[in-house]
């Protein structure tokens, strides 16, 4: 306990400088869980440049298969219920209530406070990185924020504008769909509750008691639903395409918009060029919105015996340096303003747009339902809806009933 | 060494049994257990014990029965193309012709691939926009325009179908070549001598040497597709809707997803039992006619 | 004539299924071998238009794919062996023995076969935990030649069931003690079953993705596991997918292309004769 208070009141300098020793003492190991996108990206470099400024870590990092989610989910949680987590992990937002409610993270408030690098931090993202009980589990690592992607080219010859509001967002889907091209890549597979809190929440309706089934959010909810069964703007496979289908489709000129985020930005580009662009996605009618935000912090395990360890890892990879360099492996973006800065990763618009759709972006409850809401609720009734098999109002209904009972 | 003959049977199944009871026994008994009790995984300290509470809701619960539903369609329809393209794989494979070794190497194929990978392709050859088969399809003038094979509900259960049949169809194949091998050839040309004809002898001869195969092979492969949900989450994950939403996929999304761990070992356990009835049933009319 | 008849008979319908069978592999293994923007060019050409190796040197030079492959073949070798040890025994003292509990023994065995593994993975977590054999081999060694072991133990036995009884009644009234008519008698002629059985117990555990990815990962990591590391949150990696997608079923097909040899008919009709 001593040496916690000792430590904890010393933090800024042990991240920046060894902390003298004596020598021949064993280097604590922390294990670190990660997940990259790219199998080829391995955080070796980082981990040796961090080892070599602090002689008495080693750090152990593990790549977990990510598995839409689940696999993570699962080992992580298997791990913390036997007593065998590891001592910092990447996590995700709506891991938290679960994880608060095992006990199983570390409060990393007081580390945060006495943190060179917290300066470094937008306060916006600290204040999305706040639990619901006002403790700090989770630190920035990489984000991202859903926008929509626009074949402007089409738009162009149709001497159309870019949408910026539903209507102009409606007007430019039915321009551009003709024959077997359609105007947006709806994401109706699993994941898919982005694209429709895009719209839904960002449409008027409320994750609160009542606000899933509120006028204003029925109405939401009956319009983005008609682009597929009345406007038919999207392509009849949309209830069960996943992320690859939307953006495979796009690249393959089958679809004009959908809504993704910076990471693919290179890949569009190599794929369309200068006919493609990004947008912050589309307003409400009453100039409101919601965006994706698409987080990933690190947090300290509770169960860790070497938290302080675990602590000076996952605070070196949020600051400045190391966090480009881990975001360039990740295909995210720095969490960092003096990293911003310089980025240049993807090519400018993409980057415009990220930033343009802050003011929107958030993330749905941190309650224990969202994770079911979103793995299971969110598809099998949307598609139901979509399918016609149930109405708009009462898909609604079946998400007022999960969240609020 | 001289093993008393009634020692010597139990001594032989010694080693099996005691990995079976120390590796699967042990934990479905534990999982039994959780089965009893509300089990939250995010909520290890409270973990009251509920009786048969988690049964009674499975029991009440419309998405049991639609799932149960949902996954007798998946394993009668599956089992039985696996069986018949399987058994004509296997009578082929058994004939004499030049590339026969080779013949019999690559028709494993498809069963030596990861299910997430066969997940994927088969995904991916059935999309609307990108899809082989769409292509080939509407170029024959097969398809008047590209179907969305798995987002539709009428045709969502039979893509699944499809990728589990070409998953399957070589475990049947393998598994009765190696049953055919079995039979003495001297059958068949007594056969032949009693002038019967290939039909004849096939029904006559073959079937009746290879019934203790079929029998086992179609009653493995019915529990193993029975509680295999690995390309349904790959390909559409249950949907469109609940279209290919089957029990154990319910149960793997009740206790993972959901969390809701006592819930989810109930309804392994309600199909485990279901599965044992059909076990029973067959084991009364297979086993009586084993060789005593 | 007759070579016609077998032509038109065998080769052709054979020749279909086998177009079934390797169709999904083939357009795998082309994709494969395509530049990534052919992957997603609409609409899909069938012949690629460049061919390139890009993705299998990346699979084999910048992932660990080549040391997933080792790993999974000491697993899956592993896996044949230790099931085939655990299942012959077993299979012929319930072929040939009449004791009691038999059929329930028997029965026991598909039934705890039943439970979906998925329920069963936290139990096993703990055991293994406790065993301290987490991420070892000898943990999914151990894990899939049991989960397996009832199918092994039921194909085994219908196989021995179908060797006529008069032979080792035959050898038994020659002297020949029990273990010694299954090391003569049964386990020569039970070749072509023990191919099939372990044909399925090397596929069983080579596919296995569940166990490999709960309780083995980071010193054990199998192609399943590595395959999907492929699948990222945001991305697919197309190329490596199927670049390793392709490798992965030739081990069990060139085993199998070996191993079939055995699968020759009329060895039990000669020794029975004589």
């Amino acid at each position: 306990m001593q040496r916690r208070t000792l430590l904890a009141s010393t933090t800024a300098a042990l991240a920046a400088a060894p902390l003298a020793r004596p020598h021949a003492q064993k280097p604590t190991t922390v294990r670190w869980w990660y997940h990259f996108d790219d199998p080829k990206a391995s955080p070796d470099a980082l981990v040796q440049a961090f080892e070599k400024a602090n002689p008495d870590l080693k750090i152990q990092a593990e790549s977990i298969p990510w598995g839409g989610g689940a696999d993570y989910d699962t080992r992580l949680y298997t791990s913390i219920i036997a007593q065998n987590a590891p001592d910092a992990a990447m996590v995700k937002f709506n891991n938290l209530p679960r994880l608060m409610e095992m006990d199983a993270l570390a409060d990393l408030g007081k580390h945060i406070d006495g943190w060179a690098g917290k300066a470094d931090i937008s306060a916006d993202l600290w204040r999305l990185h706040t639990a619901p009980d006002g403790k700090r589990y989770y630190i920035p690592l990489q984000y991202v924020v859903l926008y929509l992607y626009v074949r402007q080219d089409w738009l162009a010859q149709k001497g159309v504008k870019l949408p910026g509001t539903f209507d102009e967002f409606l007007t430019a889907g039915k321009a551009m769909t003709e024959g077997d091209r359609w105007g947006f890549g709806l994401r109706g597979g699993a994941g898919g509750h982005d694209h429709w809190c895009s719209f839904v929440l960002g449409g008027g309706a409320k994750m609160e008691k009542g606000g899933l089934v509120s006028p204003a959010a029925l109405a939401a909810n009956r319009w983005f639903i008609e682009l597929y069964t009345k406007q038919k703007i999207i392509p009849p496979s949309a209830p069960n395409d996943g992320f690859q289908q939307i953006i495979a489709n796009l690249k393959a000129g089958r679809t004009g918009m959908t809504i993704h985020h910076i990471g693919s930005a290179n890949d569009m580009v190599a794929a369309l060029g200068d006919g493609i662009t990004a947008v912050p996605v589309p307003r409400g009618p009453q100039g409101q919105g919601w965006t994706s935000f698409g987080d990933g912090s690190n947090a300290v395990l509770a169960q860790s015996k070497v938290q302080e360890a675990a602590w000076r890892w996952v605070a070196w990879l949020s600051t400045a340096e190391a966090n480009v360099a881990f975001n360039k492996l990740s295909g995210q973006v720095t969490v960092t303003t003096s990293g911003a800065k310089t980025w240049d990763v993807q090519p400018k618009r993409f980057m415009d747009a990220t930033v343009g759709s802050l003011p929107i972006a958030a993330v749905l409850p941190q309650t224990a339902q969202t994770a079911d809401f979103t793995r299971t609720v969110w598809p099998q009734t949307t598609q139901k809806a979509l399918l016609g098999q149930i109405s708009p109002d009462d898909m609604m209904g079946v998400f007022e009933k999960h969240y609020f009972g | 060494m001289k093993v008393s003959s009634r020692a010597l049977p139990w001594l032989l199944l010694a080693p099996a049994l005691a990995a079976t009871v120390l590796l699967v026994l042990a934990p479905v008994a534990q999982t039994l257990w959780l089965s009893l009790h509300d089990v939250i995984l995010f909520r290890p300290k409270s973990q009251p014990f509920v009786g048969f509470g988690n049964y009674v809701a499975v029991l009440n619960d419309p998405m049991f029965w639609e799932s149960l539903g949902h996954s007798v369609v998946w394993v009668v329809v599956s089992v039985a193309l696996q069986f018949g393209l399987g058994l004509a794989t296997a009578l082929l494979l058994n004939r004499r012709f030049a590339w026969r070794g080779v013949a019999r190497a690559l028709v494993i194929v498809p069963w030596a691939l990861p299910s997430v990978i066969i997940g994927l392709v088969w995904t991916w050859m059935l999309d609307f926009n990108l899809g082989l088969l769409n292509q080939i399809g509407v170029r024959m003038g097969l398809l008047d325009a590209p179907v969305a094979w798995l987002a539709r509900p009428d045709t969502a259960m039979a893509a699944v179908i499809l990728a589990v049949v070409w998953q399957g169809f070589p475990f049947f194949a393998v598994t009765l070549l190696a049953g055919l091998q079995a039979i003495p050839r001297e059958h068949y040309e007594a056969a032949s001598i009693d002038g019967a004809s290939t039909f004849a002898s096939f029904v006559h001869v073959t079937l009746p040497g290879l019934a203790p195969v079929i029998a086992t092979a179609l009653l493995l492969r019915m529990i193993w597709v029975s509680n295999s949900l690995d390309l349904i989450l790959v390909m559409t994950g249950g949907g469109p809707g609940t279209t290919t939403h089957t029990l154990p996929l319910y149960a793997f999304l009740k206790a993972w997803s959901g969390a809701n761990y006592g819930y989810g070992s109930a309804l392994a356990v309600v199909l485990t039992l279901l599965l044992l009835v059909v076990v029973i049933a067959y084991a009364r009319r297979g086993m009586r006619d084993a060789p005593a | 004539m007759k070579r016609l008849r077998l032509f038109l008979g065998t080769e052709v319908p054979l020749l279909g299924i086998l177009a079934f069978a390797l169709g999904p592999w083939v357009w795998m293994m082309l994709s494969s071998i395509r530049p990534d923007e052919e992957l997603t060019h609409s609409p899909v050409s069938l012949i690629p238009g460049a061919l390139t190796l890009v993705h299998h040197i990346e699979l084999l030079q910048r992932t660990s794919f080549a040391s997933n492959l080792l790993d999974s073949l000491v697993v899956a070798v592993g896996a044949v062996t230790l099931g085939l040890l655990l299942s012959l025994p077993a299979a012929y003292a319930f072929s040939r023995f009449r004791f009691p509990g038999r059929r329930l023994l028997r029965v026991q065995f598909l039934v705890v076969n039943m439970f979906p593994v998925v329920l069963l993975v936290l139990p096993l977590f703990f055991l293994l935990r406790r065993l301290g054999l987490l991420d070892t081999y000898v943990a999914l060694i151990a894990g899939h030649a049991t989960f397996t072991l009832p199918f092994a133990i039921w194909l085994m036995t219908s196989y021995i069931d179908g060797i006529p009884p008069d032979l080792d009644e035959a050898a038994m009234i020659d002297g020949a003690t029990g273990v010694q008519v299954l090391r003569l008698v049964i386990l020569p002629l039970v070749v072509p079953g023990m191919v099939a059985v372990g044909i399925y117990l090397f596929i069983a555990s080579w596919n296995e993705y569940l166990f490999a990815l709960m309780l083995a990962g980071r010193n054990v990591r199998t192609v399943t596991v590595a395959l999907q590391m492929f699948i990222g949150e945001n991305e697919i990696h197309w190329g490596l997918l199927t670049a390793g997608g392709t490798l992965v079923a030739l081990p069990a097909v060139v085993l199998f292309l070996f191993a079939q040899k055995h699968l020759v008919g009329g060895l039990t009709g000669g020794a029975v004769k004589g």
